[in-house]
């Protein structure tokens, strides 16, 4: 970002931290940007590698993060759902952008990125697909399971007794859905709700939130890049503060 | 180093070291007998001559204890019935397994078929703990107890030698009690790890012996410099508190714990043992003074009055919510909790604690993020 | 009996005597009355001899998950910050608590609770919470588990004690008097009803059994909610007759050919019950033992008696007894293999199934398997895994049939 006002590149490489996945994204972050890492002011980490990233001036827990980096994106937004790869958080955002409160899921996969990738295997599909399957979904079927095991089963079953893969396509949606809308009530919800993290670009969860809520959910196709634009705010707060 | 951090990295050591202290006494030629969570006669095991061993888990994996216990069964028990399975405690003469909770109630059919070397003392406790029915119950139940102990110590125990335990374990409470007051007069003289070692290590010593340090480290706590603790400080609350990663999380963001209402650290000292002409009565009567304990029948949620009231007097910026993974008593009460903390404006949050898992990711990032919204 | 008067069906009339309990409940509200919320295996000998009206969340939460309730209030529950690891039960009652309806079924809010642990500790923090948030008097019978059989004098004198200080508190609370005569009539009444449910459940001993075991999931509620009244007693006494009729005319209301029989250990998954029963029904196995024969079968001959008969429940009573009993209904009703519900919601019950399985199978010479399932959540429960450890078991007891293994 510069000045704290603009994106000037980004990447998103799909595998964890401990991996070279760290080194691949700043290295195409930067070629995105056409700079490298000496043009850097300042560099901060967020996320479960966040303390193992040797660059990174600065750490910041990625719910503070998130909460700002949705701010940036969605001005007045009041909460925040955020379902990644392998967790789901819920935060309320106070006027200004800084974090109010919280909820974390449960230690599980079930509800989280991870889910959708499962499910998606089973179709046989890739995720994007899966993303907009739901749109031709004519039948209401039920996934009913908390366990990502026990689902898996579940879709296996349905698939071998001919149900449409629209229809799970949506019931898996709703799934996910449910589990991230326990988490909002949980919580206590004020709108308006914004959608960060990998999961809010698969537009069936977002659509079956929407009806499950009754209310508007917005996000942006970057936000996935939310708490990486949240980092980059409280770091540029940081050296901007610091100067003075 | 000082006197202060060697008695500290002391309590430490015994805290992480408790095969190493039961050996210490079975070389002197003393017995031991577990306790297991939450709480157990131990005046009467000390009354006998032994020493008794606190049982309430440790830092590993189940894997033998599975065969006994599904998966949703909580870590501390998982893990006590793993190291019994394991000899871990072999060298206790027996283990005395109160029936306070659910699993805690299968534990003794459990124990006796998986570790049979070791006889199990099942002991009842009163829920309607502070009615004379419910006095004159517990108290017959620690007589069939003290029965059993005399078997196994070889020995008569005598009234006097209750009344003699009585008044060193309600001397430690006090000086425990002194401590308590210290760390949250003080906040930061003591790190949380520190601050735990001293209440983890109790379970493991001597009474005397343990009464006998942290007497001299109150001392050195009061005549240390209040200094200006610029950190958050926090009100605990919970049955453990002692993950070692949850501490290391504690001590590195630079909390500091004023204050507990957690089972394993202050609510084993809060309240005294009544001294009555009969001593056991006595004890039982103690079993209804104790508040704050999930396990413990508490109709009007004493336990969340009691915490706001622990948080505003000691000054603390926050209350953490420490649930022992799976623990269905926690999980009930952190709804109402929960809400009485939010009555009172006091803000909070809860980490789940799973003794079987070496870190939670999720711990430190809540952690982070809740010294945030303190304002630190 | 006329002869020409046609009787309704046993289980018609358990229905009845069930739905009228509730009924009953509702107009005594409407009435100004106050009305509790009763734990299942509360010493009814004292709210019907008072005459109080209560109802039984549990049978309330059992009965909105058979009727497809159970996810959608479980799930409200966990928005209130309930754990999705607490009793199914429970969520559901605390979503009703806060909901006050319920499409599935209704009882009336509650005035006070009655609350007694026999059966769990959990039970105690749920009726904790009620107390709290719904601002009402809660009173509780606490039974302490056994560590020997049969129940200690220290135990007998201090339930008695609760029992007795219960009365006080509830005359105070309804202004309803105490009656010593109608004590004595409903401690009869109460053994009636107790005799004939043994009864009843015992002709599972014959082969084929007159009756399908599932039968008795719907058949005790009664048991739970009215065994001390006379209605109770003669339905349960009908419905014993009927198995006898059945035995000696060769039939069952178990509509399948019963190739295999067997011991079903565990509370019903009620949110999957069709399921659960169909499946077995389809292999032709049917369920001649559960606990649930014995356990609503309070049997006393004085006070003390009543005292210990509330402390034999399952899951307050020693291992080696529990086990016993499971050993000798296996027997008895001469089963083929065991079922064990690894129930998700009960830790209590679950926390001792594993050894009492391999006991079981050593004692009784049966095989058994086990599964997960939950007592009123239906996320947890795979059909998939349901299936395959009862073709699993089916496997087995054919195979001992062929080699005529069944002892």
């Amino acid at each position: 970002m510069r000045d704290g006002a603009e994106i000037i590149g980004s990447a998103v490489i799909p595998v964890g931290t401990g991996t070279s996945g760290p080194a691949r994204a700043m290295e195409a972050a930067l070629k995105d940007a056409g700079l490298t890492q000496a043009d850097m002011d300042v560099t901060a980490a967020t996320g479960y590698g966040r303390n193992t990233l040797s660059e990174a001036g600065h750490v910041f827990s990625e719910l503070s993060c998130h909460a700002r980096g949705a701010y940036w994106l969605f001005p007045g937004v009041r909460t925040v759902l955020d379902i990644g790869g392998q967790d789901a958080k819920a935060l309320s955002v106070l006027p200004g952008g800084k974090l109010g409160g919280f909820v974390m899921n449960d230690k599980c996969a079930a509800g989280t990125g991870r889910f959708l990738e499962v499910m998606a295997r089973i179709l046989d599909i890739d995720l994007d697909t899966l993303s907009r399957l739901d749109l031709e979904s004519q039948e209401c079927v039920e996934i009913s399971s908390t366990c990502t095991v026990f689902a898996e089963s579940e879709v296996i079953s349905q698939l071998s007794k001919g149900t449409r893969p629209e229809d799970l396509a949506a019931a898996i949606s709703r799934a996910v859905a449910f589990r991230g809308c326990g988490l909002l009530r949980r919580l206590g919800l004020t709108e308006p709700l914004f959608m960060t993290g990998g999961v809010a670009r698969h537009g069936g969860v977002v659509r079956a939130i929407e009806a499950e809520l009754k209310i508007p959910v917005h996000t942006d196709q970057r936000a996935q890049l939310a708490g990486a634009i949240g980092a980059a705010l409280m770091a540029y707060d940081k050296i901007t503060r610091e100067g003075e | 180093m000082n006197r202060m951090e060697e008695l500290l990295r002391a309590f430490r050591n015994i805290a992480d070291n408790p095969k190493a202290q039961l050996e210490k006494y079975r070389a002197e030629g003393k017995k031991a007998v577990g306790c297991m969570l939450y709480f157990c006669p131990e005046e009467l095991v000390y009354a006998a001559g032994m020493i008794p061993f606190g049982l309430w888990g440790a830092r590993t994996q189940a894997v033998e204890a599975k065969r006994y216990l599904p998966a949703f069964i909580c870590s501390v028990l998982q893990t006590t019935l793993e190291l019994g399975i394991r000899g871990a405690y072999d060298g206790l003469e027996a283990v005395m397994i109160p029936i306070l909770c659910d699993s805690l109630k299968g534990m003794d059919g459990n124990w006796r078929y998986s570790v049979p070397h070791i006889p199990a003392i099942p002991v009842a406790h009163a829920q309607n703990r502070k009615t004379e029915a419910g006095v004159a119950f517990t108290a017959s139940q620690y007589r069939k107890v003290k029965a059993r102990l005399e078997e196994i110590a070889g020995r008569a125990i005598t009234d006097a030698d209750i009344r003699d335990a009585v008044s060193v374990y309600n001397a430690r409470r006090a000086v425990m009690r002194r401590f308590l007051e210290l760390c949250a007069r003080k906040p930061g003289l003591l790190k949380p790890s520190e601050r735990n070692a001293v209440f983890k290590s109790s379970c493991f010593m001597d009474v005397r012996e343990h009464a006998g340090m942290v007497s001299e480290l109150v001392a050195l706590m009061e005549e240390a410099p209040a200094g200006e603790f610029k950190g958050p400080k926090i009100v605990t609350s919970g049955i453990m508190a002692d993950h070692p990663n949850l501490l290391q999380i504690l001590d590195d963001l630079g909390y500091a714990v004023v204050d507990d209402e957690v089972t394993h650290e202050s609510l084993r000292f809060r309240a005294d043992v009544p001294e009555t002409e009969d001593p056991i009565e006595g004890m039982a009567r103690q079993v209804g003074n104790i508040e704050g304990c999930s396990v413990l029948f508490d109709p009007e949620k004493n336990r969340g009055k009691m915490l706001v009231d622990l948080a505003k007097k000691s000054g603390a910026d926050g209350v953490l919510l420490v649930l022992t993974k799976f623990c269905d008593p926690e999980e009930y009460d952190y709804v109402p909790i929960k809400r009485m903390l939010d009555a009172a404006g006091i803000p909070a949050i809860q980490v789940e604690i799973d003794q079987q898992t070496a870190e939670n990711a999720q711990t430190l990032t809540a952690l982070e993020t809740f010294r945030g919204i303190l304002g630190y | 009996m006329d002869d020409h008067i046609e009787r309704k069906p046993a289980k018609i009339r358990l229905r009845e005597i069930a739905e009228k309990a509730t009924q009953d409940a509702w107009e005594a509200k409407l009435r100004g009355e106050k009305v509790g919320w009763c734990a299942s295996n509360f010493p009814q000998e004292i709210t019907t001899t008072l005459g109080i009206p209560v109802v039984f969340p549990e049978n309330h939460a059992a009965g909105v998950a058979a009727k497809g309730g159970g996810q959608r209030m479980c799930e409200y529950a966990e928005s209130m910050g309930y754990s999705s690891d607490l009793c199914s039960y429970s969520r559901i009652s605390f979503a009703y608590a806060a909901l006050k309806e319920c499409p599935e079924l209704n009882i009336p809010q509650p005035d006070f609770l009655l609350c007694c642990n026999n059966i769990c500790n959990c039970m105690i923090k749920w009726y904790e919470n009620l107390a709290v948030e719904l601002d009402i008097p809660l009173l509780l019978i606490d039974i302490p588990h056994l560590d020997a059989f049969p129940c200690d004098e220290d135990r007998i004198r201090y339930i008695r004690a609760q029992f007795d200080d219960c009365i006080r508190k509830l005359e105070e609370l309804t202004g309803k008097k105490w009656d010593e005569e109608r004590f004595k009539e409903v401690m009869a009444i109460s053994q009636r009803s107790s005799r004939a449910w043994l009864k009843a459940v015992s002709y599972a001993q014959y082969t084929p059994s007159p009756y399908s075991g599932f039968d008795i999931f719907n058949n005790m509620a009664v048991a739970v909610v009215a065994r001390g009244t006379v209605e109770a007693a003669e339905a349960f006494e009908q419905l014993a007759e009927e198995y006898e009729e059945n035995v000696k005319n060769g039939i069952s209301t178990f509509k399948a050919e019963e190739k295999y029989r067997v011991l079903f250990e565990g509370i019903a998954c009620w949110a999957n019950l069709s399921y659960t029963f169909k499946t077995l029904k389809n292999l032709g196995i049917n369920v001649t033992a559960t606990v649930y024969g014995p356990a609503f079968s309070f049997l006393y001959d004085n006070l003390d008696e009543l005292m210990a008969a509330y402390s034999y429940v399952p899951n307050c009573n020693v291992f080696e007894r529990e086990l016993e009993l499971r050993v000798n209904d296996a027997i008895r009703h001469k089963v083929d293999g065991a079922i064990f519900h690894i129930n998700r919601s009960c830790k209590h019950w679950s926390g001792t199934l594993y050894e009492m399985e391999r006991q079981l199978r050593e004692k009784a010479g049966i095989p058994t398997v086990v599964f997960d399932g939950d007592q009123a959540d239906p996320r947890v429960f795979s059909e998939a895994q349901y299936l395959t450890r009862i073709e699993a078991l089916v496997e087995i007891m054919e195979e001992n049939k062929r080699k005529g293994a069944r002892k």
